[in-house]
Formats: C-alpha cells, sequence, structure tokens
C-alpha cells in the first residue's frame, strides 16, 4: 500500500515538472524571430489575407500567453498541435514515432546491463589483476566515444566491409510480418534482431561503460562491507557471496544510474536514429527542424522529456521496492 | 588493523591541499596520461596554424604569429598550389594512391585531412571549456543560493534545475541552437546551450555541499559576527565546496566536446568552412561507402581528446576522495 | 575447570605487508579454549585482538597472511607449518584446505558475532531469512525446520513475537535487538566455539548489561565456549573464566580471572585494571594509560610494553621477556610458587631472573636528561 501511495506522490510531484518543461520548450520554440507563417509558406505565391487565414487557424495571431495557455489546455487533453508540414495532427505522429525509439533505447539498456553487469562484477572479484585491466580500458574506451561515430564505425565494419548486417533501418516486431514479406513470425523476429543489433551497440556502448564503471565500483565497496565478512564466516561459499550477499546490495547505485542515464540514452538516440536511419522520435525532431515544423519540434521535446521524467519514476520505485530502508514518506 | 590510539576522530576530514592533490596526481600514471593529452589538444589548438586554403598542414612554431595572429595566418603562399590543382579525397598515405604530402589524405575539396583535424581541435577544446565555465559558473551561482538560503528560493531554483535536467542534453542543445539563433546556428549558440544543459549538474553538487558546509562552525561564526550572506557565500562556502566541482568541470568538458560533437554532426555546430570534428564526419558519413577512411580519423580525435578528460578527472577524483582506493 | 580443550593457538603470527612496511599485528600469540567455557582477549584497539581471531577462522585477506604458528581444533589443524631444508615454512599436509575450513569448520564448528550489529546484517534480507539461510548452510536441517529453527533461536534471544518480526528488515531493528538477532545467528549454527568480536562495544551500558546476561544464560544451556574480544576489563570480570592480555600483538599476561584482578602482575594489566570506572574511585584517580600505542611496523624493542611503562628499567629495553609462569598469590602470603601449577602467566622481566631489579628506571634516566638540559640554560 506504501508503495502505491508512493507511486501517485512520485506522479503527483512529477506534473509540475511536466509544465515547466512544456513552458520552456514553448518559450524556445517561440524565440524563432521572423513570422513562422511566413517561413513556412515560403516560395509560395500567397497574398495577405491567406497568411493571416493561416496565423487566425492555427491561432499565430494571439499574444504569446494566449497561445500558451491555449497550447497546455491542448496538452491536458492530449492534444499536441498540428504539424503543417505533415497534415496530421502531432499527437498522432508521435505514436507512430514513439515505437522505434523505445525499441531502439530499451533494447540499448539491455544490451547495457547484460554486459555490463557481469563484467563490473567480474572486475570487481579481480580487483587489480588483468582482467579488471582490461575492463577498465574497455569502459574507458566507452565513456570516451561518441555514440554515432561508434555506430559509423559499426556500419563500416559490419554492413559495408563483412557485409554481415544490414546499415539500418528497422524491422519492427509488432508489424504484420507480409508487410516486410517474411514467412512468418520467426523470420520478423530473427529480421528484428538482426537489424536492431548495430543501432543498439552504438548507443548501448556509453551506458554498458558506465554501468561498469559503476557496477565495479559497487562490488569493489559490498565485498569490505561486514555482513559479506560475516557470510564468509559462516562459511557461505565464495560464488554464493558473489551472485547473492554482496551482488544485490551493490545493484541500488545501478537501478538510480540507469534512470538518469536515460536523458543521455534518448538524445544518443536522435544521432543514432539519423545515422541508421531509424524513423524515430529523434529523426522526426530533426527533420521537422529543418522542415521548421515548429508544433512537432515542441511536441518531440515535450515527449522525450517526459520519457525521461516517467522513467526516473520508475527507477525510483523499483529503487523502494529493492532497498527496504527506503522510507516512502520523506525523500524524492 | 594496526590502528593506534590517538588517531583522525571519525568525524575529522584529513586535510587535503592542492598542493597534496597535484602531487597524487602527478604519481598516478594514468590521470598523468590524460594530463599530457589535455596538455597536447590544447596546445595544438592554441598554435596550430594552418594556411588560408587550408591545403597542407603548417604547424609552425608559435613565435611565427603574434597573439593576434593566432587564427590560420598564410604561410608562404608562393608555394601553395594554384586552387583546382589540388586532390579531392585522395587516401591516406598507407592505402594506395596516398602520399606523405596529406599523410591523412585529403577532403572534398582537396583540403589535407590532417590539418583540419588539427584545426578541429580548436573549436572542440573552445566549446568544452568555454561551456563547462558557463555551466559551471551558473551552476554555482544557482546552487549556492539555493542551498544557502533554502526555503521557497531552494524550492524554485532546484525545479528549475530539474525541468532544465529533464530535457534530454543533445536535444536542449539542438533546440536551443536552431530556435534562439534564430535558424542560424553557430558555435556560440552551441557553447551557450552546452552551458545552460550543463548547469543542474553543477547547481546541484554545489547545493548540496553548500548544505553541509552551512552548518559548520566557522560559517555559524562569521553569520553571527555580521557578516554579509553575500560575503559568506563567496569566501567560504564557494570555496569550500570547489574540490568535487573541479573533477566535475573536468569530466564536464569531455560531455561538452561530445554534445557538440553530436550536434555538428547533424549540421548545427560550427558551420563550414570552419573545420570542426562533428561536422567531418557528418561528411564523411555520406562518403562511407567510396571513401570509407574519412570516418574514422575525426572519430579518433574525439576519443582521444575526451578519454584525456576522462583520465584526468579520474585521477582527480582518487586523489581528493580518500575513500576510494584502487 | 577439567574440561577438554578444544582449540589451541600457539605461537601465532599473523602480519600484513604494507607499503610501509610488515605490520606484525599478532606476533607470536599462544593460548587455548576450554569446553563450556568464556576466554576473554583484552587490550587497546590495535592491539591485534581481531586479527588474532579472525586469524582462527583463517579469514584474513590481503595483505595479511598467517606466516607462523599451530592453530588446532580439536582434531583438525587449521593453521599448521613445517620447515623446509632450506630453513622456509610451508603449510602442512594436515593444514585444512579452504573447502574444509568452509564445510567443517566456520558456522558449524567456529561462529563469529562481529562488533557492529549495524554493519554485520545485510540490508536488503529479511533478518529471518538471514538466520534461516546461516542455520540452513551449517546444520542438517530442511528448509522448513531451518525457518523453525530460526524462529525458535530468535525468541531465545529475546525478540518479543519473533513469527511477526520474522520477515522485518534490520534497519527495523535497534541495535540491541540486532546483536540479539546475531546472537540468534551464531547459537542456531550450534557450534561449539563462538568468537565474539567487541559484541557490545556499539552498544549503550544499559543494552550491553542485557546481553552480557543472556550470553551468560545461553552459553550455560548451550555449553558453548566463546572466545571473547574486548577492550574493557569490565566485561571480563563479569562474564570471563580466563583471560589473555593482548598488547602490540603480544599476549603480556594470561590466566583465570581471579589471578588476574586480584594478583595482578604485569604493568599494562595494572594499568587498564585502574582503566575501568568505578564507583568507589572518584573520577580523578581514573588513570588512562599515558602515551599511544607505538606503531606495530616497528614495535619498540624488547619489552614492547617499555614505552609507557611506568616500572620500565634500562634492562626492559635490552632483554626480551620470556612468557614466564606466576605463581597464585590470591591468599597475599607472599609465597609465589603455591600455585605454579595453574596456567597465571605473564611475560615481564620483573618475575624473570634477569637482574631487573638492578638496572636503573628509565624514568630516572629522562629526569636526568631533562635536569642536565636545565642546568645548562
Amino acid at each position: 500500500m506504501t508503495l502505491l501511495r508512493y507511486t501517485i506522490r512520485r506522479i503527483l510531484q512529477a506534473i509540475p515538472v511536466l509544465i515547466g518543461i512544456s513552458f520552456i520548450t514553448f518559450v524556445l520554440v517561440n524565440a524563432l524571430p521572423g513570422d513562422p507563417v511566413a517561413i513556412m509558406l515560403e516560395g509560395q505565391e500567397v497574398d495577405q489575407e491567406t497568411i493571416e487565414a493561416v496565423e487566425r487557424r492555427y491561432g499565430l495571431d494571439r499574444p504569446f500567453h494566449e497561445r500558451f495557455v491555449t497550447y497546455m489546455l491542448g496538452l491536458i487533453q492530449g492534444d499536441l498541435g498540428y504539424s503543417f508540414h505533415r497534415d496530421m495532427p502531432v499527437s498522432t505522429l508521435m505514436w507512430i514515432r514513439l515505437g522505434p525509439t523505445l525499441l531502439l533505447v530499451i533494447s540499448a539498456f539491455v544490451f547495457a546491463l547484460v554486459t555490463a553487469v557481469p563484467l563490473g562484477v567480474l572486475a570487481a572479484k579481480r580487483r587489480n589483476e588483468p582482467t579488471d585491466h582490461v575492463s577498465r580500458i574497455i569502459a574507458l574506451i566507452g565513456v570516451s566515444t561518441p555514440s554515432f561515430w561508434i555506430g559509423i564505425m559499426l556500419i563500416l565494419i559490419f554492413a559495408v566491409w563483412l557485409g554481415w548486417l544490414p546499415s539500418g533501418r528497422l524491422v519492427y516486431p509488432w508489424r504484420d510480418p507480409a508487410h516486410y514479406g517474411f514467412d512468418g513470425r520467426l523470420e520478423l523476429y530473427y529480421q528484428t534482431i538482426r537489424h536492431l543489433l548495430l543501432p543498439m551497440v552504438a548507443l548501448g556502448t556509453l551506458q554498458m561503460a558506465t554501468i561498469m564503471r559503476i557496477e565495479r565500483s559497487s562490488m569493489v565497496e559490498s565485498l569490505q562491507e561486514e555482513y559479506v565478512q560475516l557470510a564468509r564466516a559462516y562459511g557461505v561459499p565464495e560464488r554464493t557471496i558473489l551472485r547473492k550477499h554482496a551482488f544485490r546490495s551493490a545493484q541500488l547505485p545501478i537501478i538510480t544510474i540507469v534512470g538518469l542515464n536515460l536523458s543521455t540514452a534518448l538524445g544518443g538516440a536522435v544521432l543514432i536514429e539519423t545515422v541508421f536511419e531509424i524513423n524515430g522520435m529523434g529523426r522526426l525532431l530533426i527533420q521537422s527542424i529543418q522542415q521548421l515544423d515548429y508544433q512537432v519540434v515542441m511536441g518531440v521535446t515535450i515527449v522525450l522529456a517526459t520519457i525521461f521524467v516517467i522513467g526516473v519514476i520508475i527507477t525510483d520505485i523499483s529503487y523502494a521496492y529493492v532497498d527496504p530502508r527506503v522510507s516512502y514518506g520523506d525523500r524524492d | 588493523m594496526a590502528t593506534t590510539e590517538g588517531q583522525l576522530g571519525d568525524g575529522e576530514e584529513p586535510q587535503v591541499g592542492w598542493r597534496h592533490t597535484l602531487a597524487q596526481v602527478r604519481n598516478d600514471p594514468t590521470a598523468r596520461f590524460g594530463l599530457y593529452i589535455i596538455a597536447i589538444a590544447t596546445s595544438v589548438a592554441i598554435f596550430s596554424a594552418v594556411d588560408a586554403n587550408l591545403s597542407r598542414l603548417t604547424l609552425g612554431a608559435y613565435h611565427d604569429y603574434t597573439i593576434g595572429e593566432w587564427l590560420p595566418v598564410l604561410e608562404n603562399p608562393e608555394t601553395l598550389p594554384p586552387p583546382g590543382e589540388m586532390q579531392t579525397y585522395q587516401p591516406p598515405v598507407f592505402a594506395e594512391g596516398g602520399s606523405w604530402d596529406n599523410p591523412l589524405g585529403t577532403d572534398q575539396s582537396g583540403r589535407d585531412y590532417l590539418s583540419r583535424i588539427i584545426y578541429g581541435a580548436r573549436i572542440s577544446m573552445a566549446v568544452g571549456f568555454f561551456a563547462t565555465f558557463l555551466g559551471l559558473t551558473g551552476g554555482v551561482a544557482i546552487g549556492a543560493v539555493a542551498g544557502y538560503y533554502g526555503g521557497w528560493i531552494d524550492d524554485v531554483l532546484m525545479r528549475f534545475v530539474e525541468i532544465i535536467y529533464s530535457i534530454p542534453a543533445l536535444v536542449l542543445v539542438i533546440v536551443f541552437t536552431v530556435f534562439v539563433s534564430g535558424g542560424n546556428p553557430d558555435v556560440i549558440y552551441a557553447i551557450l546551450g552546452v552551458g545552460i544543459a550543463t548547469v543542474p549538474v553543477f547547481s546541484r553538487i554545489i547545493r548540496s555541499r553548500v548544505l553541509s558546509v552551512r552548518e559548520m562552525d566557522y560559517v555559524e561564526a562569521a553569520r553571527a559576527a555580521g557578516v554579509t550572506d553575500r560575503n559568506i557565500i563567496r569566501r567560504h562556502i564557494i570555496p569550500n565546496s570547489f574540490a568535487p566541482v573541479l573533477v566535475y568541470a573536468t569530466l564536464q568538458i569531455g560531455f561538452a566536446i561530445l554534445i557538440v560533437a553530436g550536434l555538428s554532426f547533424l549540421g548545427y555546430g560550427a558551420q563550414p568552412p570552419t573545420p570542426d570534428w562533428g561536422q567531418m564526419l557528418n561528411h564523411a558519413h555520406g562518403q562511407m561507402h567510396v571513401n570509407p577512411w574519412m570516418s574514422i580519423w575525426p572519430g579518433v580525435a574525439i576519443l582521444l581528446t575526451i578519454m584525456g578528460f576522462n583520465l584526468f578527472g579520474d585521477g582527480l577524483q582518487d586523489a581528493l576522495d580518500p575513500r576510494i582506493d584502487n | 575447570m577439567s574440561n577438554e580443550t578444544i582449540l589451541e593457538v600457539d605461537g601465532l603470527k599473523t602480519h600484513f605487508y604494507t607499503e610501509q612496511g610488515v605490520v606484525r599485528a599478532v606476533d607470536g600469540v599462544s593460548f587455548d579454549v576450554r569446553e563450556r567455557e568464556i576466554v576473554g582477549i583484552v587490550g587497546e584497539s590495535g592491539a591485534g585482538k581481531s586479527v588474532a581471531t579472525t586469524s582462527i577462522l583463517r579469514l584474513i585477506e590481503e595483505p595479511g597472511q598467517i606466516v607462523d604458528g599451530e592453530i588446532t581444533y580439536r582434531d583438525l589443524t587449521i593453521v599448521g607449518f613445517e620447515e623446509q631444508d632450506d630453513g622456509t615454512l610451508t603449510p602442512r599436509e594436515a593444514m585444512l584446505s579452504n573447502r574444509e575450513m568452509r564445510d567443517q569448520v566456520r558456522g558449524n564448528e567456529i561462529a563469529i558475532i562481529f562488533q557492529d550489529p549495524m554493519e554485520s546484517l545485510n540490508p536488503v534480507y529479511s533478518v529471518g531469512h538471514q538466520v534461516t539461510e546461516f542455520i540452513e548452510l551449517n546444520r542438517e536441517l530442511s528448509g522448513g525446520d531451518a525457518r523453525q529453527e530460526a524462529i525458535d533461536m530468535l525468541r531465545e534471544v529475546g525478540i518479543p513475537e519473533p513469527e511477526n518480526r520474522f520477515d522485518d528488515y534490520p534497519h527495523e531493528f535497534s541495535g540491541g535487538m540486532r546483536q540479539r538477532v546475531l546472537i540468534a545467528m551464531a547459537l542456531g549454527c550450534r557450534p561449539t566455539l563462538i568468537i565474539a568480536d567487541e559484541p557490545t562495544t556499539a552498544l549503550d551500558v544499559t543494552v550491553e548489561g542485557q546481553i552480557l546476561d543472556l550470553v551468560k544464560d545461553l552459553q550455560t544451556k548451550y555449553g558453548t565456549s566463546f572466545i571473547w574480544v574486548t577492550h574493557d576489563m569490565g566485561i571480563v570480570a563479569e562474564i570471563c573464566d580466563r583471560v589473555n592480555v593482548m598488547y602490540l600483538g603480544e599476549i603480556v599476561e594470561q590466566g583465570p580471572v581471579d589471578d588476574i584482578f586480584h594478583d595482578t602482575k604485569h604493568p599494562y594489566t595494572q594499568k587498564l585494571l585502574e582503566s575501568i570506572p568505578r564507583p568507589d574511585r572518584t573520577v580523578t584517580e581514573l588513570d588512562p594509560i599515558a602515551g599511544t600505542m607505538p606503531s606495530a611496523i616497528n614495535p619498540p624493542r624488547a619489552c614492547r610494553f617499555h614505552t609507557r611503562c611506568p616500572d620500565a628499567r634500562v634492562a626492559c629495553t635490552e632483554v626480551e621477556p620470556r612468557f614466564v609462569a606466576v605463581g597464585n598469590d590470591a591468599d597475599g602470603d607472599g609465597d609465589e610458587h603455591e600455585g605454579e601449577h595453574n596456567d597465571h602467566r605473564t611475560a615481564c622481566i620483573k618475575y624473570d631472573d634477569v637482574g631487573y631489579w638492578d638496572s636503573v628506571p628509565l624514568e630516572k634516566v629522562g629526569d636526568r636528561d631533562i635536569q642536565y638540559v636545565g642546568d645548562r640554560s
């Protein structure tokens, strides 16, 4: 029950943040000098009357604060505005583009966790031995390399030179296999993984490196805890100590970092989607900026920030679930 | 186990001075390596000069120019091949068709690739340093004020910081650069944008430090002695919170370079013809099938530079935090 | 006290190889533990008490190493060396492997209770789970039986409503309650010997008293032997049968508690006793031991206590004190040989035949020096 109340409280706390995000995004995007309608209709022969008609239609003839209130009222009802360029509601566009981005980001985190956690534990166990040094070098390179360059290199090696994997686009597991001309679900999933592999690694490397560093230091600390010494003194085998006694409490910082790193992963997705030509939120952002489709730009920014806020709430709740010491009362 | 009575009490923090920290960093081979990378990248950024056509590397000694001439100087223009004779997309020296004249080959306009990469250090380092400095100044101010005054000021400032932090940094920087510049993005806007995006990290660190420093005796004493709030923050609180900030600043420079590389890759950072690593990768991306070599070098340059800051930052952190021993 | 000896430590040396030098944390320590008795190891922090007891379970970690000595538990060789032809020491064949230590000794024969109950329990597992886990591991009990046993043990150590508290987490218990949980954990494994490493130091005095009473009751009931590590002579008086006084890696005096208290031989023991606050003495008489303990890297020559000893003479800096039997002079008739058969022994040259009494007191030497400087000025 307390966990439920904690969840509700965290969601309520997020509301002012979400309003603030919308406000800042609105201010930023509307800071665009010049008349958006004029830019939008650039190159077309239009008279003043048409411009005014378009402005009225989109409410651009009204003052800033009125437009903001209208926009916010729309947001509450799930109306993110209208895409001039694509001629459809922004919210519809978001639904189409959300899937690929989430698929990419979640798989990147899965990749990062599956590789980083065991490597970090191993490095902590073999502290200052060759395994540890190698893993630290991998982590160092991982945190220092731009994800989009890793993407380019992976394409160069695995698609251009070796020809093993496709160089871009994704196959979506939720689509009908017939859409791609595949035989059945199995081939669809197989192709999904084949297409996802390179962008996933490119986006996940930074996360892997960050998580690996924290896993290592967290495990090193945890292995020196007195309760681990106690387990040893009671004859618990070293393997059980590593997998159970030292492991669980050492994962708490990992939960936090996954939530916080969602921010860099979502930012990275913009680049990776560009490199791999994935039609997700990030690519949509770049395309809309080029098209000056400013309502879509606002929509993407707000949705990405909202995903981050939700992600942090989820990790906070997981943390509270794993760590019995968290009191639901007074802390964020 | 060989602790003796009369050693430092639990509550006392061992006095760690700057000299001690620097000595420790000097003794740490990886941190030293990082420092060398930073030193090389910085001096390359400051002292490198490339001829105006960017066709050939002219890494002259710096006494060749006055301070006002740090920008590209024209050296021996008469020896330059006339425009049009420069070969475009020449491969690097070890590939077939390469030559020592252009060790890493040439780009789409026949400009020396190595020169452009070396010159690109200037943009990256400048953005890294200035953006971090901006974020640090803003963050320190916000964090110090929020932590010191508490109450509603703290609430408002920290909520603001949380909002900024919630928008993924790269997205924020892109939107900022494009829209605030009115559709004409440039390095200045990139620096501003990255600076704003780094404010949250610094303000949070400073705030938490301030909260602990605020309660210390000497701050209480200063307050009792009638020292103004402004001076307490400036003279006591900020200097005492600086160690962790320095570590983060070092790591943050690397992060800023990373963000700007991404920004330039998307075309919203430095604009041609200014050479910039991200922007070079942008072009190279399109050339991947024809001229794969071009994609490699700018990435290596970014990797090495950021690695330098990470190594040095880690070394600094180890030196400042006696708890961690490796 | 004619009980069988269960643990014998002989000439144990545990050293730590640090960058600053070799820390001789335990440097030739011998003592034994018999069935059903509580043996105290007392000394200031840094004396090497914990290292000595950790060595018994062979839980010394890098850079520490047991370099010499014998530890025998019943017929098991926990530590044992043999000398090779070239003079180096290598572990004897009979010495238990790490696996055997784990399966045969740790937990099921010798259990341990650490000093800080706050840190000794894993914060992310329930208390009941942790007690059950160790009981299941060290006794032939099925999961359900182990759980029942854990509940019974928790009740035994005075946790109210153990069934309801079973699934609570450590942070929901007070310090005293957590220490009770750790005692339940230790006793639940039915060991023959429990090492209690300053288990009450972190607790306040009232709780400490309750825990000591509890341990005395349970010790009688289960017949478990204890090694009780402490720096507090008051606790020694309350619960120990025999005691070993440790100073800087060595035992300086050992014997039955009555003899140690009423016929104190070693000046260090004397100092420790004087540092107990007692109602019949005013605070001004409280005499903490002067000076700090020297480093165990370069311990003082000969008698290690001479730098702080009020009775030190020049001979103390030159002659290595032997461990000699000192008689039981409890009746105060001056006959020091009446009880030579018992095990009250000390390492102080006062009681050995080395001309201590002819030697100049160190204090005097020091005084004269000061005098000289004073005269000159």
